[in-house]
């Protein structure tokens, strides 16, 4: 059986950090950038975000399975994926794993997913991969992590892009890593890393794919290169003597290395670009490396328009200073360590899965009113237990009314807190990437899933608002 | 049609503890200064003896109804309420029932709160939820004013008046927490707390006790000659108006619940005119302002004209919050409600000094909590 990629999403956090605040300067409009997931985001909820965006339009009964990949998922013990399915509202049937550990996993979960169509085990796999690695505040790496993530819906019918061939070799070298219990990736010299590490082994898989299909470079429209940074990668596409019209921008002083999901970022900035019967190869790194080409179909030319890499590229908010990005990323002193105990109530956090995961109220059978969260006795017309269950996480809302908090701990204030309507629901939630003085009565908003607080230690997540924005 | 309560039962006695940051007290310690302030004032020297039963309200006790029995050594039955900030007004309104219904003959009410020893100004931001963050009281509250600005055309300077007249009328009363006199420009210049909260428009978190001693009708002048009567009692509670899909944000539903109710039982029909005197729940600027409306004193969205107009400042027709509130007398919150009830016994025996409203015959008091969901309110007359 063919598989392809179907649909595909992307997400970039609107937070940027300009490289003048690392540096100590102010920051200078156009200068080199990388983005940030803010205190509320990690590689889950930017996971949901792309995924959510790659599954507009398509029915999520349809999935049947969920492959997550990240090096930066906050459990050792405790699955990803089976979190990202629910508050994706996917089914109970979904099959789900983590692909973990390697900045190739992001690549190797899209190989599994084509292998598994192929095979005919299953039909529709969604593969998400999201990274959010840390690294130590003024280390060289700094400049060059970014945060990101990309999904792919991956199946055996109506591609818009086709899975053509693969080609992995496996390595061991001590380059990249980070221990048990450690928050920062560690790097050894950098001219070692690339020297025996990246150089040679990214030339190898590319090198390898092309033999496998007989084909050099000018073959390809398109080269998604994997880099840990801007001249490496421009030394590498040199080697595999990849012209620069065909060689997909890496993205550094934009977005920056998004780890695992890296490569797939590439790869989805080059489906945006493609035309119909186009070969694109991504490559990605890590503990080896592997290269995958794809053949675009007529049906790329019909898929609707959606966020992709540029789309959310387009969207940014500077980081004011540098002390923020810090306090964002739980990386300032503070006079308490961090509360360690039992956290939220299990038991509560399992009974509300629906509500604060999946972002699903009710609609009164009797009355038709919709509301949330679940509740026994109707708000409207009082009706007891009479209700079908309602997904609000992909309609749009309105701001009802709002405040702002100026108490709530929070790297940036004030917090933007609204009541919002959405189907006749009124919920309290946060608006999120806005300005104080955007806020108006009566705005649209739509709705993403983020980490509200880590109480226990753990990261807690909930739905918040954003202003509604269009497609295009 | 219900009976009710009026002139059913009598408060022959009241006590307050100083409110303030008590750092030297105990929760025992303001107990027993509100309870044995109002045993004196109600002529009784056993307590033991006369006592039949103790309704205590607190929302920050760790220890419970026994804290109260224990601080005052009282061997009797014993009620702790919790009802937000209308705790208090409930501890009150559950004695009145007991006494009404024959259960006994003379009760004891005491609200008190120690939040001052949390190690922390203003609410505690301990996450034990997921949704509905950030969990403050500022921030529910003021949930109301961007519809209310926008339809009415009112702004910060109109909330900062009320602060104003209520930290004068702080001044005036020996026990409030704060007395100084601020400005309009100070109110406005103060850090946000919420949008349009700044720190004055606050009301302030404070350690408290207040007591009350409440009898029979036919009873009460055996105690005292002057006896206050209670002419309604009520507290209303209703679901979150966060998630009420008809609620516009420009009044507080449960007050307006519980006026209705109030005014019924009290056979009131023009409150602004046959009221006299009122402490409304001002625990934030806003909050007073909505009162004023809610209750029927003006017209929705006239509360700002006569703020201007110096309608319920002190010497004004009806004065509000003629202790400071709890803007500044303080806001112990199981306390506030029965504090309210100590000032408006003051008031209506001529006994407020300086803050002495000209012979008021009704007084009402109300409080208001939660998201808000809970409303209290006492009509007491002579």
């Amino acid at each position: 059986m063919a598989a392809g990629i179907v649909s595909y999403g992307a997400y970039v956090p609107v937070t940027r950090l300009p490289f003048a605040l690392v540096a100590g300067r102010a920051a200078k409009e156009g200068g080199p950038e990388k983005a940030v997931a803010w205190n509320d985001e990690d590689a889950v909820t930017m996971a949901v975000a792309a995924a959510a965006s790659c599954l507009r339009g398509h029915d999520r009964a349809g999935v049947d399975a969920l492959w997550f990949a990240s090096t930066t998922y906050p459990f050792h013990e405790k699955q990803a994926a089976a979190l990202v399915a629910r508050a994706l509202d996917l089914p109970r049937a979904t099959r789900t794993a983590d692909y973990s550990g390697s900045l190739r996993s992001g690549l190797q979960a899209l190989r599994g997913a084509f292998d598994a169509v192929a095979a005919g085990t299953a039909r529709r796999v969604l593969v998400v991969a999201s990274d959010c690695r840390l690294p130590a505040p003024g280390s060289a790496l700094e400049t060059n992590f970014g945060d990101g993530a990309a999904a792919f819906l991956v199946g055996d019918a109506e591609a818009i892009a086709s899975f053509e061939a693969g080609f992995a070799v496996a390595d061991e070298i001590v380059d990249l890593w980070r221990g048990e219990g450690e928050s920062f990736v560690h790097s050894w010299e950098d001219r070692f890393v690339v020297q025996e590490g990246y150089a040679p082994r990214i030339a190898e898989a590319v090198a390898g794919l092309f033999e496998r299909l007989g084909i050099g470079p000018a073959e390809c429209a398109r080269v998604a290169l994997f880099a840990p940074d801007a001249r490496s990668h421009a030394d590498a596409a040199r080697r595999l003597r990849i012209p620069a019209e065909r060689l997909q921008d890496p993205l550094f002083g934009r977005l920056g290395n998004a780890g695992a999901a890296y490569a797939p970022l590439l790869l989805a900035a080059a489906l945006e670009g493609a035309k119909p019967g186009e070969r694109l190869v991504a490559a990605g790194y890590g503990d080896g490396a592997e290269a995958l080409s794809l053949q675009t179909t007529a049906a790329i030319e019909k898929l609707e328009p959606r966020r992709g890499v540029s789309w959310h590229l387009a969207r940014r908010r500077a980081v004011k200073s540098y002390d923020r990005y810090l306090k964002a990323r739980g990386l300032q002193t503070r006079e308490w360590p961090q509360a360690h105990d039992a956290g939220l109530s299990a038991t509560i956090h399992f009974r509300e899965r629906d509500e604060d995961l999946s972002f699903c109220g009710q609609r009164c059978r009797r009355c038709g009113a919709v509301q949330f969260p679940m509740q026994r006795v109707c708000e409207t017309c009082f009706a007891k237990d009479e209700f079908e269950r309602v997904r609000l996480s992909d309609r749009t809302g309105r701001v009802v009314t709002y405040t702002f908090d100026f108490f709530f701990p929070t790297p940036d204030p004030p917090t933007v807190v609204t009541i919002t309507e959405v189907e006749g629901a009124r919920i309290h939630l946060q608006l999120v990437n806005v300005a104080p003085e955007q806020v108006k009565l009566e705005m649209p908003v739509e709705f993403v899933f983020r980490k509200i607080h880590e109480t226990g230690g753990r990261p807690n997540y909930y739905w918040k608002a954003v202003p509604l924005e269009t497609e295009r | 049609m219900r009976e009710g309560i009026r002139d059913k039962v009598a408060i022959v006695g009241v006590g307050c503890c100083k409110f303030g940051e008590n750092w030297d007290q105990s929760p025992s310690d303001m107990i027993v200064d509100a309870a044995y302030e109002a045993y004196a004032d109600a002529g009784i020297d056993d307590p033991q003896a006369r006592i039949d039963a103790v309704f205590t309200g607190s929302i920050y006790s760790n220890k419970g109804p026994h804290e109260c029995s224990d601080a005052l050594k009282l061997w009797k039955p014993v009620t702790m309420v919790s009802n937000y900030c209308a705790t208090g007004t409930d501890a009150f309104r559950c004695a009145v029932m007991s006494i009404a219904c024959g259960m006994y003959d003379t009760v004891l009410v005491v609200g008190y709160d120690k939040p001052k020893d949390r190690g922390v100004s203003g609410p505690s931001v301990v996450m034990s939820q997921v949704r509905d963050l950030p969990q403050t009281p500022a921030g529910w509250f003021s949930l109301a004013a961007a519809r209310y600005f926008e339809r009415f055309g009112a702004g910060r300077e109109d909330l900062a008046r009320i602060s104003v007249k209520n930290h004068h009328n702080g001044t005036l009363a020996p026990k409030s927490f704060l007395k100084r006199e601020i400005t309009v420009e100070d109110v406005l210049s103060a850090r946000i707390i919420s949008w349009p909260f700044g720190l004055y428009d606050c009301a302030a978190q404070t350690d408290g006790a207040a007591a009350a001693i409440v009898t029979r009708a036919d009873l009460a002048k055996g105690f005292r000659d002057d006896p206050v009567y209670v002419k309604a009692v009520t507290v209303f509670g209703g679901p979150n108006p966060q998630k009420d899909p008809s609620n516009d944000f420009l009044s507080w539903k449960p007050t307006v619940h519980a006026a209705k109710e109030a005014y019924r039982q009290a056979g009131i029909s023009d409150p602004f005119r046959q009221i006299d005197v009122a402490q409304l729940h001002d625990c934030f600027s806003l909050t007073e302002l909505l009162s004023y409306e809610d209750l029927g004193f003006c017209e929705k969205g006239q509360g700002k004209e006569h703020v201007a107009a110096g309608t319920f400042a002190l010497g004004g027709e009806l004065p509000v919050n003629t202790d400071g509130g709890l803007k500044s007398f303080g806001h112990p919150t199981g306390a506030t409600g029965v504090r309210m009830i100590y000032e408006n016994v003051l008031q209506l025996q001529r006994r407020a000094g300086p803050r002495q409203v000209e012979s008021p015959s009704l007084a009402l008091s109300h409080n208001i909590g939660g998201h808000p969901t809970s409303c209290g309110i006492a009509i007491l007359g002579i």
